[in-house]
Formats: C-alpha cells, structure tokens, sequence
C-alpha cells in the first residue's frame, strides 16, 4: 500500500520536474510496426491510436476517395467483432472514438477509463489483424459517405477546397478531393476493396500510440500479444508525379449555389510540411492574419472596412503545403480591390523586415500555441504519430518551438520573397450561383 | 532482511513477466477491464469579494499556463424588435478600455501570445503563467472600463449585417434559427432571432444601456483554472476587479414555458438550394438538473439519441444509409424552460421516410421497456465519460459552477454516478413518455420543397408552410428550373420516341388492357378500351358483376356505379376531348401548359397541365408518363388523385405502362394489366 503511494509521489515529481517535456519510448514490432508509448499518470484516461500511411492522395485516380471510404468500413466489424459492435462496445465501456482521414494519413483511435486499455488495444489489433469487409457494409456506407459528402460540401463556402486542389496541381494526385468521387465509390468491387486493404493497412506502414495512464511494461507485452500475430505487407512505394512550379498566375472563377457573398482566394503550391520553409510560412500566416493586431485583419477589417473576414492559412501537407489568401468583402467592395490590398502586405514583407517586436509578438503566440497543444493525453497522442510518421521527427513535439524561435527576421522575408509573388498562384473568385427563377 | 525481500519480489516479478510472454491471448474473447480506477473529485478553491463576485480556483500545474473565466449571471434577456442588440455589445467588449486605445490593447494581447474575448454576459482570457498578471489586468479593464465608442458601433452593426447574409442559404442556420423560433415562438428569449430589421433598430445608446444593465459584479463568477495557487489567484482578482462597483439590477422575469402543439405537425421551410433536408422533431420539455427524473432523463435520450450506439443512428444511418448522423438532445434548465430535439440531414428524396423512421423510434422508446444490456452499457458510457472528463482541470471548475447557477445541491456531482446507476427500465420509459411527446411535436423541415413536399403528404401530418424567417405562409408552388428549349411538344415528341415512334403508334385504330388488383383481399377486375377517333369505356367488375362504368363516345358520356347512372359535366366533356385518342400526345391541345419539373415516386417529371383538373407527368430521363393527376370536387372538398404507370413492357412494338397504380387517399391499388390487345377486342357497341 505503502509502495503504490510513493510510486506516486515519484511520478507526480517527474511530471513537475519536465512539465514541458513529453516523455516518450519508442519501438518497433518484428512485424514492422511501429509503437509510441507515453505514460502520464496524472488522470486514469488512456488512448489508443493507429495512424495508417494512407490518405485521399493513395489508390488508382478512377477510384478516388477510397481512403476516406476506409476509414467508414473499419468501423463495421471485424472476426470477432459483430457488424455495429464497434460502435457499441466502445461507449458500452465508457469510451470515445472516432477516426478522420486527410490526403495524407487516416487515424483512428478509443479514449476510455485507463483500466479499459487492453480492450482499446484489441479493438485496434482486431480492425487491423481481420476486419470484415463485405457488400452489405459497402452498400450501407456508400450512401452514408454521400450524405457526408453533402453535408459537408454542399454548404456555404463549403467547395473552398474542392477548388483550390482543382486548380493548384496539375499531376499530384492532391487534385482530387479527399471525399473523392461518388461514382468511383459506385464502381468499386469487393476485391478492389480487399487488395486495398492488403496494400495499405500492414503493420509496418502504420504506427501504434498508447499514451497516458499505463504501466509502460505491461503494456509493452499487451501490445505484443494483440499485434504481434499481424503479418507484414510489402514495402507501400510511392512515386507521385511532380509539379512544374506555377510561373504565370491563374484565374478561375468558381460558383456555389449556397452563399450570396462572394469570396475571393489566393493560392500557392509550397514545399511539404516538414521542410524548414513550411514552418517560416507558419509564422508568415500569423503575422498576417493571427489576431486582431495581425496586418490584414487590423487593415482590411478593421480600419478601412473591405473585409468582413481575412485569412492567411498555411496548410500543412506531407508532399506540398497549400498557401491560400482568403477574404469576404464587406458590401460592395471589388474583390480584386481585396486582392490588392493583401498583395500590398504582403510585398512590405518581402522587401521590410517585419519589425522586432513584431517578431518577438510571433514568438510568444507560438509559445502559448505549443504549451496549450499538450494539455491533454489524446492531444499528444495525435501530435506523436503525425511527427513521427508525417514529419520524419518524433522529437518535434519537444523541440518545435525551438525551431520556431531560431526562424530570423532575415528568413521570413527571404520565404515570403521566394513563395509569395502573384505569378505564383491561383486567383479564384468564388461567386454565389444567380438564380434562374 | 530489507534486501533480501526486495530481491524476492523482483525474482517474483521477473517470473511472472516472462510466463505472460508465453501466455496466449484469447482474441474470440473481449478482455476483462481492469480494476475501477479511484476518481478524486477534487473542490475548487472558493472565496467571495465584497462586490459579490465568487472567485473559484484549480489549481492545476501540468502546463505553465492560466484562465480566467467570468461568468455574469443574468437571467436570459428579451431583446424584441432590437434583437442584435447583445451580439453587438459582446464584439465592441475587448476592444479597448478608457484608458488604453483600442490598437494599444489589441496589439498587446497579440503581443503576450494571450486571448482575451468577450460575451454579452461574461468572458474569458487566457495565456502564459509568466504573462498571467497583465492578461487579468486588461481583462478586468476591459470589464469594468471598456471602450464602447459610435464609430465601433457603426462598423460592428456593418459587420453583423453582412455577417447575416453569410448564412442566408445555410441550411444548419436556417434550421436552427427556425426550429427554435416555431418551438419557442418568435418573441421568447430563446424563439428570437437577428435579423437585418432588428439590427437596424439599435442604437449605440442600447449597447451602452445594456452594458449598465447587465455588466456587473453582483452575480458575477470568476473561475481561475491553471498554474497558479489559490491564493495568489485570489489576491489577482482581489487587486484587478475589486473596485468594481455593485450595481442595481432591475428585475428580469424567468422565460415561461411555450405549449406544445395540440396534435403533431408538420412545418416546412423551403431551401430551394439545399442538397439535404434537415428535419428537427421538437417538443417543448419543463425538465431541471435538479428533478428526480433528470438521470433517467439523460438515460432516455443517450439511448434513443445520445450517440452511435442510440436507436436513431443505428437505423437512420447504420441501417438505411438516410443520414450521415441521426442524433437526439433534451435539455435542461434551471427555469424548466428547453426542448427535446431529434434531428438529422438527410437527403431530401428520403425526407418522408426519415420522418417515419424517427417516429417509429421515438415510439419505441415510449412503448417497449428498454434492453437491460442497453441500459448497462449507457449507464456504462456515463461512467466512463465522467471519469474521462477529470483530465481537463476546467471539469471540476465547471462542476462548481454549475450547482451554483442551478441549485443544484452541494453532492450533486459527488453523488451523480450513483444516480445513474440508480435508473431502471421501468424509469426510462416513464421519463419517455414524458419528455418525447410524440403526439404533440413539430416536425420542422428545412429543405428542398420541389423534392420533398409531395412525398410529405402522404405521411397524414397537417403540414404548415412558413418562410425562412418562421412566418407562416401558403403553401407555396415548388418548381425546379426547367431547362431552356423544353416545350410541350418536346415532352410529347420524346414520349412517343420512348415508346416506339410515330411510325408504329399511327398504325393502331384502337386498343384494350385488362388487369386484376386485389382490394382488401377481394379480387377486382379492370378493363379499358380507347379508340383513335376518342372513344373510352373504362370497366371495373367483381365476380362478373359491374361495380362501376364510364363511357365516352367522343361527344358525350357518363358514369354508372351502383345501379345509378350519371351523365358527364360539360367540365367532364371538356376533359375527356382532351384527354381522348389511343395517344393523345400526338397532337399538342390549345390548353395544354408545361408547369414544371415535379418528383414522381423520387423520379424527376416535366409536368404538364392539360386542363385546371387534370396534370400529367413525363419522366424527364425517361421520357415515359409517370402519372396522371385529376382533380375532383367533391361535397364541396377538392380531391385530388393520380394513377401512376409503371412497368413499360414492349407489346406490339410499343411500350405499354404493365402496372396502373390509382392513389385513394392513404392507401395505394395496383392494377396488374394482364393482357393488351391492339386493333382487336373492340366494338362501337363498347361505347354506347
């Protein structure tokens, strides 16, 4: 009795000594797969997660949104698990779940009570080991994706996106949305569904994370009894096809049948997340559109009234980040004087240095931005597996902010300079649909 | 000694490790949990300042960071023709206090990495522990001294107005705005909604009125969360909103609760626009945190619509494919003013069937005692989401604020789990009946009317029209947009294409179909002759017996039914001219309109209006007609039906409907045809 007590003193002291550190111990399977455990004993709560190497960007181009399609089927049961169990036994046992899937990676995982952690790690082995994939689960899904999908896209602004991938690569795969098309769902057989599956759902292109309240030997061996037995697949290759850099601005123009205020977007293709250059482009994002002191919201909001909103978002992405310039007029305001008006900002950035205590005013977000991103086990489990496997570098979720604060001044001019000139982009106006009656 | 023991255990230990690596896991079973772990519901640090506000502290030291939230208690307010009036004051709040500029304060919050933003009844600020100071002092200067000036005033107003037409078309906005608005009714605090009129009518003098009305530290709540003792916390607030002055409140009368409709109904709104329909069932529910039915209550409701596992998902989505999720709520208020809603967007082709489905659930759950198991695993997931809930230090805060604001008594959340654990079956269907009325709801449908209504009809609710903005309205006409270059003679030339040409269809005199349809277990025999030059006999018998007779010999005609024969209305002359010869689409009559595209059984139809009584319907993929629609007046009351063709079978070279189906009121009867014959069977007798 004595003993547990101090075991839990001790931890308690270990969590105030690194109160910024996130303590991890990684390891592979024979099989491949990889494991990231992080215990933190300071709330009985656990999660296990899996994130896959496969995303919207995977898979044939006559069979786009399989990916996401997945991330539905392997919710319907697997050898042991009835069709619908998943659904309830999770809640059935106190727990939380979902999955969500981006262009780049698909990632499921259960939060439950820490007493609850083997069966979060049999409900991924089982998803993992023998799901059951079968018409009936297709044909179920298939129209629950399509309502997803018209949820989702047909709402205001809600084909952004859509239009933005569309018109930014011309042979990345990236061109399709993530959702991808309902008639290659349609048209997908059963074996296409299997081979898929065989192709992309191996031990040894996924990693496993358990994080929070466990015992980190126990579970060790846990992890080895439920997912040892799965078998590695081939080695997943890929060889996307490459983007000639944009050199002559683009203009499109776009109609959604669900706004009646226009918008107006500027588009950029920029190097992948993990680059150096991405995480300049993260600060350049919030020096210009991050709180109301940022400069296009203090002018384009707020002192000269064109704008209703102003967003400068850089979006992360394993093969090319996407930049976008993002405005809602206010009135009548042209939305090419929007577009001016940003464009001037954005010069100031690539001929000025931003001044010292803008720059110091970044840093500090960015601090606040990275102490708040660990305040909760499922948090750090998620950033865990997208360093690892998105990043190429677990350690950024401790070292981030260094990499951050040893961005200069001199860098975030040279990138804006190198990234953000209007030959590079797509211009798209995004017009509400006129109505015939 | 001492060694020796911790020798022992480690050797114990070692032994025990390595026979669980041999041990094999049983995957066809799912594992047993582990041990219950000890929750440790911890109380915040509570003190209370002279000017009345309760200042509540956790302190939590994982992460260097604090907030700080202010809650003001304010009943909720009626804002009337001024609504916008509270939305306005919230955005001009943390802009500036007197005496720091508003650039000065914007850019220092940005500047400290913190977040400080208001409400109309409170606000929170938050940031780094170092900054932890300066971000209460703004924060509280910004509360008790805010800078509320014309021109801010001026521009938020623009912005709100403009931000209002960013949701015109959104089917979620219209849906809720409306929702809430036809349960509550438009001029109660939680019916009223913003509209471009009522933001016109506020003036800057409202925002600053309401500001004294309501900003003020009588009632007021602070609950510090994060890296900080209590007592340094207290003595913060202390320094930074200890001067704010006590005001007099003047009183607020409590929200009321609005009836509920006498009979269930539908109410429609129509979105031209949307792809989905979103249907709320709605009833309004007198249900407090404080009753004894409450945990039952929430059982209720997290069975039939808490989640994935919930009645509705498993049917609407899991088992249809209707919805991408079908969830219910039930609220509750400290006042026992709030709503039961069970909702889902759904694609409008199957908005009838949803409604069905969501009835027939909710009745489920009023009806039939609810599986032991599923009433475990609920009561399990309320367990496990409580437990889970403790990670996040704001959990226990909230836990403190809410027996506070709702008198709630002090064990409320000491006490919850057991309360749970407490509801039985029987309870769950008591608390069912109650709160899901099912026979005194509104069934508000937002969606695409020209797809949706007339399935709507035959689902036997009244059905109310109202406008986007709740106000109700006729009935309106629902039409889809017909494409350019499609004419009534294009409908026509297509449906004879379909068919089998003109070549082939001139080379008939005359025709006959006969059939069989079952009603009510009795078998009814049906006969129809037309000729080219306009003659009709339409014949139904039972048993060899005539039931009823219609012949029109091109000039006149009539009607026998029961012995009794009714000759034809010069209307009825008029309608069968036209609607006479073997294939009236050969030749276009003078009457005759194209209205529009209307859905048929969820298949697109060019309609097109041949007489004021009578419609037909061209499949517009197909070219087929779907349906002929009459109308009829009888006993005063308009009647309308349609026959519907199905079935088209090649006969002779031409495609003939092989299923007539006539709608009567609720019900539907299926002609079979049986047999068809062309240039044979048919006399002039036949028509006189």
């Amino acid at each position: 009795m004595t003993k547990t007590i101090m075991l839990s003193f001790f931890v308690f002291f270990m969590t105030l000594a690194h109160a910024q550190k996130v303590e991890f111990t990684e390891y592979n399977l024979d099989n491949g797969l990889h494991v990231i455990l992080h215990q933190d004993n300071t709330a009985p709560v656990v999660i296990t997660s899996v994130m896959y190497d496969v995303g919207g960007k995977d898979g044939p181009r006559d069979r786009t949104g399989f990916a996401h399609f997945f991330e539905h089927l392997l919710f319907e049961g697997s050898e042991n698990i009835g069709r619908g169990e998943f659904m309830k036994i999770i809640p059935a046992n106190g727990g939380t779940f979902n999955a969500n899937t981006s262009q780049d990676r698909t990632y499921y995982y259960e939060i439950f009570p820490s007493n609850k952690l083997e069966l979060g790690l049999w409900l991924e082995s089982e998803r993992m080991l023998h799901p059951v994939i079968d018409e009936q689960g297709v044909e179920t899904q298939n129209e629950v994706v399509k309502e997803e999908k018209r949820q989702s896209y047909d709402r205001p602004y809600g084909k952004l996106l859509e239009v933005i991938g569309e018109n930014l690569f011309e042979a990345h795969p990236y061109m399709d949305t993530n959702i991808g098309k309902m008639e290659h769902l349609d048209a997908a057989t059963l074996e296409e569904f299997n081979a898929y599956f065989d192709k992309y759902y191996g031990p040894n292109n996924a990693v496993l994370i358990v994080a929070g309240d466990i015992d980190k030997e126990k579970t060790i061996k846990m992890v080895r009894d439920y997912f040892g037995e799965v078998k590695p697949r081939p080695e997943v290759k890929r060889d996307f096809p490459k983007e000639e850099p944009i050199t002559e601005t683009k203009k499109v123009t776009t109609y959604d049948a669900n706004i009646q205020i226009p918008a107006v977007l500027a588009a950029y293709r920029l190097p992948g997340q993990s680059t150096r250059d991405a995480f300049v482009l993260d600060m350049i994002s919030a020096y210009l559109s991050g709180g109301k002191s940022s400069v296009l919201y203090k002018k384009l909001v707020d002192e000269k009234k064109l704008a209703l909103q102003v967003q400068a978002v850089n979006l992360g992405q394993v093969d090319y980040n996407i930049f976008a310039l993002f405005a809602l007029p206010q009135g009548d305001v042209a939305l090419d004087t929007l577009l001016d008006e940003m464009d001037e900002e954005i010069a100031k950035m690539q001929n000025e240095l931003i001044s010292e205590r803008d720059y110091q005013k970044l840093l500090n977000q960015f601090e606040n931005q990275f102490v708040s991103s660990n305040s909760s086990v499922a948090g750090i489990a998620s950033s865990l597996a997208t360093y690892y496997m998105l990043y190429d570098d677990v350690n950024l979720i401790n070292n981030q902010l260094d990499l951050y604060q040893s961005i200069t001044r001199e860098e975030i001019r040279d990138v804006a300079k190198k990234y953000l000139s209007p030959n590079q982009r797509v211009e798209i106006e995004y017009l509400p649909k006129k109505e015939d009656n | 000694m001492k060694t020796l023991k911790i020798k022992l255990v480690t050797f114990i230990g070692v032994v025990l490790i390595t026979l669980g690596a041999s041990a094999q896991i049983d995957r066809s079973q799912m594992p047993e949990a582990g041990p219950e772990p000890t929750i440790n519901l911890e109380k915040p640090k509570e003190s209370k300042l002279k000017n009345g506000i309760t200042v509540m502290v956790v302190e939590n030291n994982k992460l260097p960071r604090v907030s700080y939230q202010l809650s003001i208690d304010n009943k909720p307010l009626v804002e009337g023709d001024k609504a916008g009036v509270a939305s306005l004051l919230s955005s001009m709040l943390g802009n500036g206090t007197t005496s720091i500029s508003k650039d000065d304060f914007n850019e220092e919050v940005d500047f400290l990495g913190a977040s400080i933003n208001f409400g109309s009844s409170g606000g929170f600020g938050s940031g780094l522990k170092k900054y932890a100071d300066r971000i209460v002092e703004l924060m509280a200067d910004a509360t008790i001294n805010p800078l509320l000036t014309e021109e801010e005033f001026q521009k938020e107003k623009d912005k709100l107005v403009e931000n209002l037409k960013t949701q015109e078309k959104d089917l979620s906005a219209v849906s809720s705005r409306v929702v809430s608005a036809l349960a509550y009714g438009k001029d109660h605090a939680y019916g009223e909604f913003i509209t471009e009129e009522t933001i016109n009518n506020v003036t800057f003098q409202d925002v600053k009125d309401l500001y004294k009305k309501t900003f003020a530290p009588n009632n007021a709540y602070i609950v510090v969360v994060g890296d900080i003792e209590p007592k340094e916390a207290k003595k913060q607030i202390k320094k930074y909103f200890g001067d704010w002055k006590k005001q007099d409140l003047s009183e607020v009368s409590d929200p009321e609760l609005t009836e509920n409709v006498s009979t269930t109904e539908i109410n429609f709104i129509d979105l031209p626009n949307a792809s989905q329909s979103e249907i709320s069932i709605t009833n309004n529910v007198s249900l407090k945190q404080s009753d004894e039915d409450y945990f039952a209550a929430l059982m209720a409701n997290n069975i039939l619509g808490g989640g994935g596992e919930g009645y509705l998902f498993k049917n609407l989505r899991e088992d249809k494919g209707y919805t991408y999720g079908a969830y219910s709520s039930l609220g509750a208020s400290r006042y026992g003013v709030s709503r039961f809603d069970a909702s889902a967007k759904v694609r409008n082709a199957v908005a009838d069937s949803a409604v069905v489905e969501f009835i027939k659930e909710i009745d489920l759950i009023r009806t039939e005692p609810v599986d032991p198991e599923i009433l475990k695993n609920a009561k399990a997931k309320y367990v496990g989401n409580f437990v889970m809930a403790l990670e996040r230090p704001q959990t226990i805060a909230n836990y403190a604020l809410n027996i506070k604001r709702n008198n709630l008594p002090e064990d409320f959340y000491a006490n919850y789990l057991e309360n749970i654990n407490k509801v039985s079956a029987e309870d769950v269907l008591d608390v069912s009946k109650k709160y899901f009325k099912v026979d005194n709801a509104r069934v508000v449908i937002v969606g695409k009317g020209s797809e949706v209504v007339e399935n709507l009809d035959r689902l036997g609710y009244p059905i109310q029209y109202f406008d986007k903005y709740a106000n109700p309205i006729e009935k309106p006409e629902f039409k889809k947009e017909l494409p350019e270059g499609v004419t009534v003679s294009s409908v026509y030339d297509s449906y004879i294409k379909a068919i089998g040409g003109n070549d082939v269809v001139s080379t008939f005199n005359n025709m006959m179909m006969k059939g069989n349809a079952s009603v009510q277990g009795m078998s009814i025999s049906f006969t129809r002759k037309l000729t080219k030059d306009g003659k009709m006999l339409e014949l139904v018998q039972m048993n060899g017996n005539t039931l009823s007779k219609q012949v029109f010999d091109g000039e006149k005609g009539f009607t026998a039914a029961q012995g009794q024969k009714t000759d034809y209305t010069e209307q009825q002359v008029e309608d069968a001219k036209i609607m006479s010869g073997l294939f009236s689409e050969q030749k276009v009559s003078e009457s005759a309109e194209l209205t529009g595209i209307e859905s048929i059984n969820g298949e697109d139809a060019y309609v097109i209006r041949l007489t004021e009584n009578i419609r037909e319907f061209y499949s517009v993929d197909s070219g087929l007609k779907l349906a002929t629609e009459t109308t009829a007046e009888q006993m005063g009351q308009k009647m309308t039906s349609k026959l519907m063709y199905s079935d088209y079978t090649n006969k002779n070279g031409v495609m003939v409907p092989m299923m007539l189906s006539q709608d009567l009121g609720p019900q539907t009867i299926d002609i079979k045809i049986e047999e068809v014959t062309f240039n044979d069977g048919v006399t002039a007798s036949d028509f006189e």
